[in-house]
């Protein structure tokens, strides 16, 4: 199925992502720990805590020795600890990161079923109106950034009709539990995702509409219609089911532009995911987070790429990894 | 079972199917054959509606008017009442999805069975197919060629449909999986209907009972296979069997002159028909019943240009020709084959009118040849035996090639020496400077031969009686004249007579064979079938002493010493 050769390059990958995240501050001008904990929280330092994390960092160790101590700490879950949150940065992030993990995982799961299934439509019927205004207003949504999206959506659901929540995730002190808890997640939830759902769902939509033309002309369509199938099963299994092998292919790299997406529409709605974490730590200039949310995005789009090539197989039977 | 009526198929302006008139029966199985652009698998789509073009006339299927139904009720007749095994199997298939899904698919989709039930009908069928068990569940891409084409097969089936249609079931496979698959098909079709279109002749062969040939969309001869095959009467049926490879025929591959091209007036086959006439241009001709066959052809299928009915001829006492009856058709060579002395070249003459017939006559394109004028050189012309005695060593190349023009007094000098000159470019002979002027003794052997060639090809005849017309010259030459001869037979649709005493050399330029013994036709039929199967003794013993490659050394080894493929590949050879 999943060849060793594919999973060197992943843990190529993986290195060269921690590595990145090793040497960047490292290779900023000045102290390496200001570069790591910022010039506030320098200037706090007792001289103690500076010797203290001096050898924690191994920083007066040559660069090897460095790197095997970060990644000693990586191994702990240690990603250094935020003098701004006053808590370790790895609990803030894990605090954060479910919340991301919501946004990003529905909105993509929806953008792109939405994307399929809309541009299955749409290719079945190549140059109907239907097809044609479809593609047009997709187009045209395709053109506007995720976070410009999002602002509409606020003014006018948030601001002007007062339908949804205006910021977070939860109401604050409101001690709900059950079924009314997860109405107010949902509730706080449904414009940042649609915000970000709406954005990428033209992604989908076209490669998916772009396919379809081609496979509808394939000789096994023909089998297809003359096995006298109906339009849904024609459509559906045996047109849809090949023209999304190629939008499942690019949903893993997608999910990087996603979860961009997704650190500015936070910011927007104030959700408290990491998106709206880096933006209070680079307003903070709280290094550790920023850093710790740096690896935590590029590990999260590593992964999302494996499980994608992992899928594919089982979607396309021809695809083997087998040799 | 299915009937066509009239059925004319167009996409946009350009019309694929014009006219299609067909019936075929319960159990029966026709052949549709014809080249690649002439409709045919436009056809097969007709039956099932899934052609992309407007469709007029009538499809009947059990006396239900497919044309005329809703969408809807086609749906629930395909693959119920008429399923189809599609050319290219490899792109037919669904590519994501098992192929017992896809076998099993229109039984569940056609609510005929459970999904369980659905399946392992499927698998029946798929077992009965030759698809072995644990290939079920492979997806297509994983299955070689021929076991596509079974998985296709068995998904035909799937419904159990009276009638089944074959798009090119084989021709996408390489040999050994063909004949298996034909065997199966073969099988299937003691209990089905089946129309099978293809290119394939042997594969038509062995499975139909009718064979339609199609030309730029028109139905141009139909009748019962073996009599197609062995006996072609439309010119294009004759052709495509001319220029199928196949280890019956002996003669050398043709091909058909000119190519398919669309839309034409008239008889659509007439630019490329060597036997056309004015009509052929002008008026498309019906598809009507003639003797046993359908035929679409103003002239009746493939014309008989020469008969000769109980000719006799007797020197004094010696009788050299006794009663012989022959045929030659447009368009065909027959080699009249026998020992010096058997009364070949004695016939020969006596056609030509150098001998006066004791009894019986020759008949030109139906008529009684009474005197031989002008008229009758101009479509008879003979090439003797040795061109350096029948070659008058006066006259030059030119005047020699133009003479029979001359003669006839067609033309102005001027495009009597033209034609004179393309006529000997057509026999690959230099037709400029030194060469025109030279004289035959100056040329070799071969060069005269093709003078002699020239100069009976530049009034353009439609036949040509070559008596031994390559005894004189060495091998290497020889095939180079035959070659050139059957070129001019495919380009201008000559008829040959041509008279050998060497039955190899006749197997392979001869259409059919008529073997002369003491001044009779003893023995006369198609090349393969007197050489393959002679009936009378003297044609045996013609067949044991003809030329072959066996050598000495190897004439009494056993077939599994090493030589021996080699040896019996030079013999078919």
């Amino acid at each position: 199925m999943f060849s060793r050769r594919n999973l060197v390059t992943y843990a190529i990958a993986l290195l060269l992502v921690l590595a990145f995240n090793f040497l960047l501050p490292r290779m900023m001008p000045g102290d390496p720990l200001m570069a790591i904990y910022g010039e506030e929280a320098l200037v706090q330092m007792t001289p103690e805590l500076k010797a203290n994390l001096v050898e924690r960092f191994a920083l007066d160790q040559p660069m090897w020795q460095q790197f095997g101590a970060y990644f000693g700490a990586l191994f702990r879950g240690d990603l250094g600890y935020s003098y701004y949150y006053n808590a370790p940065a790895f609990e803030v992030i894990l605090g954060r990161l479910p919340w991301t993990l919501l946004l990003v995982g529905l909105s993509l799961v929806l953008s792109t079923l939405l994307g399929i299934v809309l541009g299955i439509e749409s290719g079945w019927r190549r140059g109907s109106k239907t097809d044609r205004s479809m593609l047009a207003g997709l187009m045209a949504l395709n053109g506007f950034p995720d976070f410009f999206i999002g602002m509409v959506l606020l003014l006018v659901f948030g601001v002007t009709l007062g339908i949804f929540p205006l910021a977070g995730a939860l109401t604050p002190y409101s001690g709900l539990s059950g079924g009314a808890l997860l109405l107010d997640v949902l509730k706080h939830l449904a414009l940042p995702l649609a915000a970000l759902t709406l954005a990428h769902i033209a992604g989908a939509y076209l490669l998916t509409r772009n396919t379809m033309i081609t496979v509808v002309k394939e000789p096994y369509m023909l089998t297809a219609r003359a096995k006298g199938l109906s339009q849904r099963v024609m459509k559906y299994r045996h047109a849809g089911r090949n023209s999304m092998l190629p939008v499942i292919t690019r949903t893993g790299l997608w999910l990087g532009r996603v979860v961009t997406g997704a650190l500015f529409v936070e910011i927007v709605f104030s959700y408290p995911g990491l998106g709206y974490l880096a933006y209070e730590a680079l307003l903070a200039r709280d290094y550790p987070i920023i850093e710790g949310v740096l690896l935590v995005v590029a590990l999260f789009v590593l992964v999302a790429n494996f499980l994608a090539d992992l899928s594919y197989p089982k979607l396309d039977p021809r695809v083997s990894y087998a040799r | 079972m299915l009937r066509i009526k009239d059925l004319r198929v167009s996409y946009g302006r350009e019309q694929v199917l014009n006219g299609i008139d067909l019936e075929v029966k319960a159990g029966e199985c026709l052949a549709v054959i014809g080249e690649s652009g002439a409709g045919k698998t436009t056809l097969c789509l007709s039956i099932m509606r899934l052609v992309e073009g407007t469709s007029h006339g009538h499809i009947f299927l059990n006396g239900l008017d497919l044309l005329s139904l809703p969408e809807q009720s086609m749906r629930e007749i395909r693959w119920r009442q008429v399923s189809m095994v599609f050319q290219n199997a490899n792109s037919a298939l669904n590519p994501v999805h098992t192929v017992l899904d896809q076998v099993m698919e229109p039984i569940v989709e056609h609510r005929l069975a459970s999904r369980a039930e659905a399946q392992r009908r499927a698998l029946q069928l798929l077992a009965n197919v030759g698809l072995s068990p644990d290939r079920s569940s492979a997806y297509p891409h994983q299955l070689s060629g021929g076991e596509q084409q079974r998985v296709l097969i068995a998904m035909a089936l799937a419904n159990n449909p009276g009638l089944i249609i074959l798009d090119e079931p084989v021709s996408s496979l390489d040999a050994a999986s063909r004949a298996e698959i034909v065997a199966l098909l073969k099988q299937i079709a003691r209990d089905h209907t089946f129309v099978v279109v293809t290119h394939d002749l042997s594969t038509a062969a062995r499975l139909a009972d009718n064979i339609a040939t199609m030309y730029a969309g028109r139905i141009v001869e139909l009748g019962p296979a073996a009599e197609v095959l062995s006996r072609p009467r439309h010119p294009y049926t004759r052709a495509l069997l001319r220029a199928y490879p196949n280890m019956t025929t002996v003669k050398d591959l043709q091909g058909i002159k000119g190519k398919m091209s669309r839309p034409v007036a008239g008889c659509a086959f007439h630019p490329r028909c060597t036997q056309a006439i004015g009509v052929c241009a002008e008026k498309t001709p019906p598809l009507v019943s003639s003797q046993g066959r359908y035929l679409a052809c103003h002239r009746g299928g493939i014309i008989t240009l020469l008969a000769i009915r109980n000719l006799s001829k007797s020197f004094g006492s010696f009788k050299a020709v006794r009663s012989v009856s022959l045929d030659i058709d447009a368009g065909e060579t027959l080699a009249l084959v026998g020992q010096s002395g058997s009364g070949k070249t004695t016939l020969a003459k006596t056609i030509m009118g150098l001998l006066q017939p004791d009894e019986g006559g020759v008949y030109l394109e139906g008529k009684r040849v009474t005197s031989r004028a002008k008229d009758f050189y101009r479509k008879v012309q003979m090439v003797f035996q040795n061109p350096g005695e029948s070659l008058s060593h006066r006259l030059s190349v030119l005047e020699l090639v133009r003479e029979p023009l001359d003669v006839q007094g067609i033309g102005t000098r001027e495009e009597r020496d033209q034609r004179a000159k393309r006529t000997l470019e057509e026999v690959e002979l230099p037709a400029s400077g030194g060469f025109l002027e030279s004289y035959p003794h100056q040329l070799s052997g071969g060069e005269m031969q093709r003078v002699a060639i020239a100069r009976a090809l530049v009034l353009n005849p439609s036949l040509l009686i070559a008596d031994e017309p390559t005894s004189f010259l060495d091998p290497g030459v020889q095939a180079k004249i035959l070659k050139l001869l059957l070129n001019l037979q495919e380009r201008r649709g000559l008829s040959m007579l041509f008279i050998t005493h060497d039955l190899s050399l006749a197997r392979k330029v001869s259409d059919r064979m008529a073997v002369m013994l003491s001044g009779e036709i003893i023995e006369q039929g198609p090349s393969n079938r007197v050489v393959s199967s002679p009936v009378h003794p003297y044609t045996g013993s013609l067949v044991q002493t003809a030329s072959a490659l066996h050598s000495e050394s190897e004439a009494g080894e056993t077939v599994d010493q090493p030589g021996a493929e080699a040896r019996s590949g030079m013999t078919i050879g």
